[in-house]
């Protein structure tokens, strides 16, 4: 009953967002210079940033930008956890090895600081649809260490499952005995570790905004956005510049109830 | 990755309640001190090796000199020197001391002592970036007849004297201190690094009031160490610091409502904030982009469609002056009040685009080659007025379908980029200007100086109008009257407005905060700011040492 209420809040907040951006005469970088800093008004609901910028679209566009980027990344992390903790688990001792201790040699980097100079390599040219995608790539690829170790834990668990040797003794191919028995097994493992990247990959896109190495400027993120906080004579002037935070932890807290509520169920 | 989540989590939440809720807590003040805040600690207490900001301003409040230029009429007066004489040709100045005069240990000061703090300036070893200001340094002498006489030979004339010994401390002859003993009107009492820099008042100050009080009024200074504007503005607004001398323009609005009295918006500053474009030849650019930065037509229409009065009411919130060329017009004596420049105009630069072989298609803008006309403006991060600049005028350039990425980079990679690596294509910065007088900006106009930004040290000027600005600058730099200096700056003032090599967007304005409770504080927009009459400025002791000010919040 909880987990379907934070969906249906989310996909309102989603739809909201799209039709919000649909409606809109204004893009997110349309700046209205007569209307800097304005409050709330009937053109512009929630008010504008500080370049005269339509505060509801460009929360919307971040809303939408920072949800649809965390998920690919985290498909695309997962991806990669689930190629690499299976192959461990199925590979000679030695490789097992070498592909595990890659795993935590990942683990123990500094993981924001390899964000920032990975995202700091991009060309200074990049569009700031470029420096998106760029972001969140390179979040998917600094995501997978710890999923992979717990994808090979589950991969390794199933390995020795004795359907499993079933089912090899049944002359079953290594590419029918994955379909059959390992994906379908490994689901409930993966399911949990892409919906707990979503937010983390949220959170640290924010991060990276909120230290100018996020999406670039004028396309919107949490991050940038983020950055009005630091400025209590911006705060003193809107509420409304409280909406993205606001937002941002709700976003974040229904997805980590989805997360919570998949754990229980496993 | 569920623990980093929640911490994640929770620092998302916790990010907009630290803003309004800082720690704000300063070093107890001591009666009749005065504080406010430096950014940064300062490289040395040494008088005679001062090269940064935090340095400059502890030798000003510390050391005595010579001659101190007057902050207001750019004229210079005597201080220890009673009087001063400069021969018609320009090569022998002769200090008369004041009689009676002592350090701060209460020893004598005399001309030994300034002949010898002289000396040192000069010497080779010291490495004194003044030194370099009697452009032969190992060429001067300086020798002391009497006591109170002091006598500087110089190869050659130089310019500028009262800005020169304004920079020079006099210090005990052969005991260097580094500012604990002192002729100035306070002296170095205790630092604690990251933390503050205490000066006490120097008992032997010689300068007294009109009713012979003795000078300074304060007995002492706390310049504390803080590079957080937020807690800077928090307590001053506490009553903690009495001054807040180079407020955010983002601020302003709010002190002004909290403390109405304190705040100042003195008009522009010397300061410019300008775009360039990389026109080194040794940049690693494609040569095509090189021919567009190196197109006078190309520069003059970015700057014709910048609309720098929306810069300066929005990224300013209304405190800076739209800016059209290096000189200031604050700087009455060497601004050029007949500069021609090409007015703002999206149609002109259009004009001139097409002019100079660019054309539109669509929404874009491609060059005769059929480039599209794309780059990317370098700006540090953590300006914020600096960023809302960066993104006006990409929505400015889009409008002449240049399209413009902004790429905010920390100072350091910002520099390497600049300095080291010309890897850039565009660069949005300021430039902070001291002084009124332009042969501080030499090092930032001659072709061959490593500052000068769009094409760092050349060999030989790239273009004819280079070579002009070198022989202008050169001029005005050795020729000692005013008239001729002026005729040469304005000449270098128009051919920068023709050919645009800095695009100018604004000058900042000064915007200050004083308590209330501070008296003889007289506004100023050169360095060192409010503070310039230091010995003269005292809290008024009627009202609350530790009170808030009037209307502020406690």
């Amino acid at each position: 009953m909880k987990n379907r209420f934070s969906a249906a809040v989310l996909v309102l907040m989603i739809a909201s967002a799209a039709l919000a951006l649909r409606l809109a005469p204004y893009n997110y970088a349309s700046q209205d210079r007569d209307a800097a800093m304005a409050p709330s008004t009937a053109r512009h609901v929630t008010g504008t940033d500080e370049l005269g910028r339509d505060r509801t679209v460009r929360v919307a566009a971040a809303l939408l930008i920072g949800l649809a980027g965390a998920a690919a990344a985290a498909a695309i992390t997962t991806t990669i956890a689930a190629g690499i903790g299976v192959l461990a688990a199925f590979s000679p001792p030695w490789a097992t090895a070498i592909l595990m201790f890659v795993s935590d040699a990942f683990l123990s980097l500094p993981w924001l600081f390899l964000l920032m100079m990975a995202r700091s390599l991009l060309p200074l040219t990049a569009s700031p649809l470029e420096t998106a995608v760029a972001t969140f790539l390179v979040l998917a690829a600094f995501g997978w260490p710890a999923c992979a170790r717990a994808v090979y834990r589950g991969a390794t668990a199933l390995r020795s499952a004795e359907w499993m040797i079933q089912g090899h003794a049944c002359g079953l191919q290594p590419r029918q005995l994955i379909r059959l028995h390992l994906v379908p097994h490994l689901r409930p493992l993966l399911l949990p570790q892409f919906l707990i990247c979503v937010p983390v990959f949220i959170v640290a896109e924010a991060n990276l905004g909120a230290l100018g190495l996020g999406v670039g400027e004028p396309m919107p993120s949490w991050g940038a956005m983020l950055l009005e906080l630091d400025n209590s004579a911006l705060l003193a002037r809107s509420h409304w510049v409280f909406l993205p935070i606001v937002l941002l932890v709700v976003v974040l807290l229904i997805l980590e109830s989805f997360t919570a509520e998949v754990e229980n169920h496993a | 990755m569920r623990s980093l989540l929640r911490s994640s989590l929770l620092s998302a939440s916790l990010m907009a309640l630290l803003t309004v809720s800082a720690p704000c807590q300063a070093a107890p003040r001591q009666p009749g001190e005065l504080a406010w805040t430096i950014h940064y600690d300062p490289k040395t207490f040494d008088p005679a090796k001062v090269d940064e900001q935090a340095s400059e301003l502890v030798r000003y409040l510390t050391g005595g000199v010579l001659l101190r230029l007057n902050r207001q009429t750019q004229e210079p007066e005597p201080q220890l020197a009673e009087s001063f004489r400069v021969s018609p040709q320009g090569t022998l100045i002769v200090f008369k001391l004041r009689g009676g005069m002592r350090f701060s240990d209460g020893s004598a000061l005399t001309s030994a002592d300034v002949a010898w703090s002289l000396h040192r300036v000069l010497a080779p070893a010291t490495q004194d970036p003044v030194a370099d200001e009697f452009l032969s340094p190992r060429e001067v002498t300086v020798d002391a007849p009497d006591k109170l006489t002091v006598r500087v030979h110089l190869p050659r004339r130089i310019i500028g004297v009262g800005k020169i010994f304004d920079e020079i401390a006099i210090e005990p002859a052969n005991r260097p201190s580094e500012g604990r003993v002192t002729s100035g009107p306070f002296t170095v009492a205790d630092y604690k690094r990251g933390q503050y820099v205490r000066l006490r008042r120097n008992p032997n100050y010689w300068r007294h009031d009109a009713a012979g009080v003795q000078l300074p009024y304060a007995t002492g200074l706390r310049l504390d160490i803080l590079n957080n504007r937020e807690q800077e503005i928090s307590l001053f607004l506490r009553g903690e610091y009495d001054l807040v001398d180079a407020l955010s323009p983002d601020y302003f609005a709010l002190v002004a409502k909290k403390s109405p009295q304190s705040v100042q918006d003195l008009g522009a500053s010397l300061n410019t904030e300008q775009l360039w474009f990389n026109q080194s030849s040794a940049a690693p650019l494609p040569d095509f982009e090189k021919a567009w930065f190196q197109n006078r037509g190309f520069r003059v229409a970015v700057s014709q469609a910048i609309h720098r009065a929306d810069l300066a009411r929005i990224a300013y919130d209304g405190h800076a002056t739209p800016a059209f060329g290096f000189i200031s017009p604050a700087n009455r004596l060497w601004h050029n009040d007949d500069l021609k420049y090409a007015h703002e105009s999206v149609a002109d630069a259009n004009r001139m685009l097409l002019a100079s072989g660019f054309h539109l298609s669509g929404n874009q803008l491609y060059d005769a080659a059929g480039h599209p006309v794309k780059f990317s403006i370098v700006t540090n991060s953590g300006n914020a007025a600096r960023q809302k600049m960066a993104a006006m005028i990409q929505q400015d350039l889009a409008v002449i379908g240049m399209q413009v990425t902004i790429v905010p980079l920390d100072f350091p990679a910002l520099i390497e980029r600049l300095m080291h690596k010309q890897d850039y294509e565009a660069c949005l910065l300021g430039v902070s200007n001291t002084e009124p007088d332009p042969t501080s900006m030499m090092n930032m106009w001659l072709s061959s100086s490593p500052n000068h930004q769009w094409n760092p040290s050349e060999q030989t000027p790239a273009t004819e109008w280079e070579a002009e600005i070198d022989r202008q600058m050169q001029a005005q730099a050795s020729s000692p009257l005013r008239n001729e200096r002026k005729r040469s700056v304005d000449l270098v003032q128009q051919i920068v407005a023709d050919q645009q090599p800095f695009i100018y967007l604004v000058y900042p304005n000064v915007l200050q905060a004083v308590s209330p409770q501070l008296r003889g504080v007289q506004a100023l927009i050169v360095s060192p700011g409010p503070v310039w009459n230091i010995d003269a400025i005292r809290r008024d002791d009627g009202r609350d040492e530790k009170g808030s000010h009037q209307g502020g919040a406690r």
